[in-house]
């Protein structure tokens, strides 16, 4: 009996020892729940990372362990993982979260603690102003609003839009912005209506719309609740075309038949890029068996970001905070999949937005982008 | 001048389309909830559940989720059967037993059941929101049934709008022309006196259920189709609108149930479609909190003796 006991003790301590040797990375964002399929490129995007840097020996030959912390997209959810994370004195830096209003919902929480953060996903434009300890490493919405206000004017030829936007700080930022950029280049808002994220029947909105006859409705939000509408308005009878963000940027879009036509703009497009992306495409295709969106290709990077902060500051939270900001000219750029990365002085960074479409159940690159 | 006229004219008919499309919709769920309400004097809170249930059944035999698929017919069919034996089973299990229990001890039951059966379907389905096979529906439904102008009604809404008369007449037939329906009538009169003459209560109980939860089934189905989107807590927020219904119709009432569904799909549609759609949900529920203040009630509401 003393004899078992004592196995299991000494092999639950080799297993704790193990567990020390470790460099835990936390990844937050929704694993389950309605925007799961987004939270599955994070997770392979941070599992390839994670991989690959174990394959070539760890940090200073310490292992890194990705922890997931699942957070639904919800502003709750995602302030308790928060506080999990910045609890543990060993998590010297976090890779999320994704949805705009998680991330805001955390970032106090972070920064209470000293935490930094990166989000490879948070696009609404109030988080690297809120805090010194998050980065991103993409775009924001006031420069995506904006690009997709020139490229329905300048590129569509679009004269009349309507807006259909979630009520979440990501979708209302990307509104706002769209909008402002709207009226400089002189194109038409003729109505925003709003839902809620549990809003299945936009029918009494579109049918509104449907009589002002728009070129197209611009819809600031996310993919579940996009595939409906677009649906919606097409049974009423609505032929005008459709276009988003990167919200919009999900795999339930090429299920829906109707949707055909739809464009969005993205920060990440395979067949934009040059011999690293298309290794990183190979591979991950190779062990997840499908292709990566660009949730996954920013966390990929937003992990080797953290990476190269912890092998060059240690575990310092205040040291890797000051590593990542000293990240500031293009020379020093993080180079990585998704192009140079360098933050300003609020932890924003400035990348490429490209615009891609649904044609015959594919992501295809538009023919003309807007550079 | 004219067109715009004509513009404001379709525009309040297509709206006047969907309004009366939602209102169906919810005059089939809450009958459910009125008919054990009259029974039992129980507010079924797992009766949304239900619903999704019947959404998710009709989805996975459609799509193989299971494993096989089956023709249309067959898979509604399959789908309605089951959901009025899961409402029957939830009853046995659940409610019977608390049947002479403090009438809150089976509310709170209610509630439970709705977090469970909620929370079951997230692990059998996950929390994604699930879209029919186009290929295994009917392509007719998705197709326009009368094109008038700019107004459309579509053939699904023509088949959710006939399925819920027909199945309101079917039911009005059964309450009132059969020996089940006058044995419902008497228990929700007097229970005690009804067992008295010789009614099995409790098998008088498991029809309720069976086909209060049966037409439940039917409206998840109506409803999957109809926005083709099926996800674990559609039956909550479908359940508290057709409990508004009930409550604003008279709880208890058939008729009541059925006349508050349409009032609350369409203040909710001109709502949204006039006023605004960020409020949309509020004007609903705010004309629904003017009818009770009037008409404490409801709209066909017996006055209830006090039987304490």
């Amino acid at each position: 009996m003393m004899i078992v006991a004592g196995f299991f003790l000494t092999s639950f301590f080799l297993v704790s020892v193990v567990i020390a040797e470790t460099i835990k990375i936390p990844v937050a964002s929704p694993f389950t729940g309605p925007l799961a399929s987004f939270g599955e490129g994070v997770k392979n995007g941070a599992l390839l990372k994670a991989e690959e840097i174990n394959a070539g020996g760890g940090i200073n030959g310490k292992q890194i362990e990705i922890v997931l912390g699942d957070e639904l997209c919800d502003p709750k959810e995602a302030a308790a993982v928060a506080t999990r994370f910045a609890s543990d004195p060993k998590v010297a830096i976090v890779v999320g979260h994704l949805c705009s209003s998680a991330t805001l919902a955390a970032l106090p929480i972070y920064k209470e603690a000293g935490l930094p953060a990166i989000t490879p996903a948070s696009t609404n434009p109030e988080i690297g102003k809120s805090s010194p300890y998050y980065f991103r490493n993409v775009y924001k919405d006031d420069f995506q609003g904006d690009f997709l206000a020139r490229y329905a004017k300048k590129v569509r030829n679009f004269k009349k839009i309507a807006i259909f936007y979630e009520v979440n700080d990501y979708a209302m930022g990307l509104k706002d912005a769209f909008v402002s950029q709207a009226k400089k280049v002189g194109l038409r808002i003729i109505g925003a209506e709003s839902y809620m994220s549990e809003t299945i029947d936009f029918n009494a909105q579109l049918t509104k719309f449907k009589m002002m006859r728009p070129d197209a409705i611009f819809i600031p939000g996310y993919a579940p609740q996009a595939t409906l509408l677009i649906s919606q308005a097409r049974s009423l009878g609505m032929k005008c075309a459709f276009f988003g963000a990167d919200g919009l940027d999900d795999a339930i879009m090429l299920k829906n038949p109707d949707a055909d036509g739809l464009f969005v703009t993205t920060p990440f497009l395979v067949d934009r890029g040059g011999a690293m992306v298309k290794e990183f495409v190979g591979r991950y295709q190779r062990k997840f068996s499908i292709e990566p969106n660009w949730f996954a290709a920013n966390t990929y990077d937003a992990v080797g970001l953290a990476v190269a902060a912890i092998t060059a500051a240690g575990l310092d939270r205040e040291k890797v905070r000051a590593y990542l900001a000293g990240i500031s000219s293009e020379e020093k750029a993080f180079q990585g999949i998704t192009g140079a990365t360098y933050f300003d002085e609020n932890g924003d960074c400035l990348k490429a937005a490209f615009v891609k479409v649904v044609k015959d159940g594919k992501w295809v690159s538009a023919e003309e982008q807007l550079q | 001048m004219l067109a715009a006229i004509l513009d404001q004219s379709s525009l309040f008919l297509q709206q006047l389309v969907n309004g009366i499309t939602l209102g169906s919709i919810y005059a089939l769920i809450a009958v459910g909830y009125t008919m054990v309400y009259g029974v039992i004097q129980l507010i079924n809170f797992a009766h949304g559940e239900i619903y999704m249930m019947g959404a998710f059944l009709s989805f996975s035999l459609l799509s193989g989720f299971f494993g096989f698929g089956l023709p249309f017919g067959l898979a509604v069919a399959v789908s309605v059967l089951v959901c009025a034996l899961a409402g029957i089973l939830l009853d046995v299990v659940a409610y019977r037993p608390l049947r002479r229990a403090p009438r809150l001890a089976a509310l709170i039951t209610a509630i439970g059941m709705s977090i469970f059966l909620q929370n079951l379907a997230l692990l059998i389905w996950g929390g994604q929101i699930q879209s029919f096979p186009q290929n295994a529906i009917p392509a007719l439904l998705s197709e326009p049934a009368l094109q008038l102008g700019d107004v459309v009604i579509s053939w699904l809404q023509v088949v959710i709008l006939s399925t819920a008369i027909f199945l309101m007449l079917a039911l009005h037939l059964i309450v009132h022309y059969t020996r089940i329906g006058r044995a419902m009538r008497a228990i929700s009169q007097d229970k005690t006196a009804a067992s008295l003459m010789g009614v099995n209560v409790d098998r008088v109980v498991s029809y309720t259920f069976a086909i209060g939860s049966g037409l439940g089934g039917v409206a998840g189905i109506l409803v999957g189709l109809y926005y083709n989107a099926v996800y674990p807590t559609m039956g909550y927020f479908a359940g508290i609108k057709a409990f508004a219904a009930a409550v604003l119709g008279g709880i208890g009432s058939i008729p009541g149930a059925i006349l508050g569904g349409g009032i609350l799909g369409l203040a909710e549609v001109f709502g949204g479609g006039y006023i605004s759609s960020s409020y949309s949900n509020g004007i609903a529920y705010a004309v629904m909190i003017l009818v009770i203040l009037v008409k404490p009630t409801g709209l066909f509401g017996r006055h209830l003796r006090d039987k304490a």
